[in-house]
């Protein structure tokens, strides 16, 4: 920086102003001194007093400008001359004491200048001056450096706050990316059971479709069970009128074989006469004698064919005794048909209205089935769509990510910025 | 007399049995001693009288006693059922008619097959003939003596 050059001006400037009191001073001394020879001229001097004269000025001009011509050396010629030369010596301490103080306030300005340009302090400004000259100048620069100070001091502020902002502004680049990142790896993952749920609502249009066939194929099945179930329930009112048919046929059966025994008994009781009159008629023919003989053989023969007969209707009886058996167990058996049959036909009923009630069920399984295969295929339609969507907020999740890492970049560069700029400003000391 | 005849007439003589059955028993008796077969009807119980008698009944406008075969000779007791047999038979003045659970039959047997009735035997060998033997031990007859069973049975009668 340049802010070094400039330091010998105001110090060669601060020389030639001290010079300036001295080579006036010198002027001055001069004047005093040929003031002196215009008196000594006019008027004769006495040696003494002459040396009073030249000691005070000798003193004044070793740099001592506080000595003053003694007047009671002088006497009465000198007094007024030395009254004179003591006002001009008064004149000149008093003006060589005005240009030390204002080189001092000009010393003490360029101090605060040399400050202000090496260290960028801008608090040590404080100079006052009474110099009329000077005053101008340095309340300008006071004007100025007031100015610096409130831009010191606003741009300091403005500093802090740009780094805690630029702070703020990488945490939340920060966060947003890592929020980002995280958004990605979450879509990623809502993707892949986008991917999933779209595979496995295949598998449910599948799975409802095979219902759906497998209903349809028991709609067809119940169908014929009902179908089925009309056929026995008319084969059991079949059996049942059979049945009816075949206990009328039985109690008729029984009715003829109580005829047939009481048929047989009188036979039974004719071939029992014939017996005992074909007997009567052998003795007879036996006690007849040889003429008898041929009469009781036939009687003998007769009695044979009533014995065959009686044999016959025994046989008979047996049978019919048989015969009312079987028709009894006969009837018991079409009653308990006729009871089986009917509680058939009501077993049928009930199996009928069970068959209806699975028709009404399977119906409703086939069409709930054929709905879930329709909507699981708009699901997959709808996931497949989702999946695209998502593959498209995935890039711009990726892009984002990548702004939001470039925007962290830019962040941490901004805060390094800040704070170059903060360490930059507190060079500068406002207060 | 008809034993005569018929031994008079044929070189092997016969002689003619009516044959029947009571509980176990298959008897024979001599077909001159029977007059006729009836049915068993109802019997009419007779008060003093020996437990052989099982009463009598009506036949033919005269009363005759009806004489348990199986009590006369102690071979148990007979049982009058629809089919029972009731035969007339006579032996001189003495009629008599006699429980038969079957009629086996008129037969004519030769004189020599009639067996003597077993020596040792019960009380019932007194009334026999003889015995003829049929083609097993269960078709074997024993002959009555008719004539002598009457003539015993009303002594018996007779003698309470």
């Amino acid at each position: 920086m340049s802010l070094d050059t400039p330091d010998n001006k105001p110090t060669s400037k601060a020389r030639a102003a001290r010079k300036a009191p001295a080579s006036k001073a010198a002027g001055a001394a001069s004047k005093a001194g040929a003031a002196s020879k215009a008196g000594a001229a006019n008027t004769a001097m006495l040696p003494a007093q002459y040396k009073a004269f030249t000691d005070t000025l000798l003193t004044v001009l070793s740099g001592n400008l506080q000595a003053r011509v003694p007047k009671e050396l002088v006497g009465e010629q000198g007094a007024e001359m030395a009254h004179l030369l003591n006002q001009v010596l008064d004149n000149l301490a008093a003006s060589e004491h005005r240009k030390q103080v204002s080189a001092q306030e000009i010393d003490q300005a360029l101090d605060s200048l040399i400050g202000l340009v090496r260290e960028g302090d801008l608090s040590r400004w404080n100079t006052t001056t009474e110099d009329p000259q000077l005053g101008p100048l340095l309340e300008g620069f006071g004007k100025v450096i007031e100015t610096l100070r409130t831009f010191v001091r606003e741009i300091n502020e403005a500093a802090l706050r740009l780094s805690s902002s630029a702070n703020q502004v990488l945490a939340a680049s920060t966060q947003h990316e890592t929020s980002s990142t995280e958004q990605a790896a979450a879509i990623h993952e809502t993707t892949a059971t986008m991917e999933e749920l779209k595979h496995a609502s295949a598998q449910i249009a599948e799975n409802a479709g095979s219902v759906a066939r497998v209903a349809e194929e028991t709609l067809g099945a119940a169908r014929a069970g009902r179908g089925a179930i009309g056929e026995f329930i008319q084969a059991m009112q079949q059996i049942r009128s059979d049945g009816v048919a075949v206990a009328d046929s039985i109690a008729k059966l029984s009715k003829r074989v109580e005829r047939i025994g009481t048929v047989v008994e009188v036979i039974d009781e004719i071939a029992d006469r014939s017996d005992l009159l074909a007997l009567n008629a052998a003795l007879e023919g036996s006690r007849a004698g040889e003429a008898g003989k041929g009469f009781s053989i036939v009687a003998a023969e007769m009695r044979r064919l009533a014995e065959n007969v009686l044999d016959s209707t025994k046989e008979i009886k047996n049978l019919i005794t048989e015969i009312r058996e079987a028709t009894a167990a006969a009837a018991g058996a079409a009653e308990a048909s006729k009871s089986a049959t009917e509680s058939g036909e009501k077993l049928g009923a009930v199996a009928a209205q069970a068959v209806e009630g699975i028709l009404a069920g399977v119906q409703e399984t086939s069409d709930a089935a054929r709905v879930i295969n329709l909507a699981t295929q708009q699901q997959r339609t709808a996931t497949e769509q989702v999946v695209a969507s998502m593959a498209e907020i995935e890039d711009v999740t990726r892009q984002t990510t990548q702004a939001s890492k470039q925007a962290t970049g830019a962040a941490a560069e901004l805060t390094q910025l800040a704070g170059r700029l903060a360490e930059l400003i507190k060079r500068f000391k406002a207060d | 007399m008809a034993p005569d005849r018929a031994v008079a007439v044929q070189a092997r003589p016969e002689q003619e049995f009516f044959c029947f059955r009571v509980g176990d028993l298959r008897l024979g008796v001599p077909s001159e001693n029977v007059l006729e077969v009836l049915r068993a009807g109802l019997l009419t119980p007779l008060p003093r009288t020996p437990s052989f008698i099982m009463g009598v009944t009506g036949h033919r406008g005269e009363v005759l006693p009806v004489v348990d075969l199986l009590r006369f000779l102690s071979k148990g007791e007979a049982r009058i059922g629809p089919r029972t047999r009731l035969f007339v038979g006579i032996s001189g003045s003495y009629v008599a008619g006699v429980v038969a659970d079957t009629v086996l039959g008129l037969r004519r047997i030769p004189v020599a097959e009639i067996l003597p009735p077993p020596l040792g035997g019960d009380a019932s060998a007194e009334h026999l003939l003889g015995v003829v033997q049929g083609h097993g031990a269960q078709d074997s007859i024993n002959l009555l003596n008719f004539s002598k069973l009457l003539q015993t049975a009303r002594q018996r009668a007779v003698a309470r």
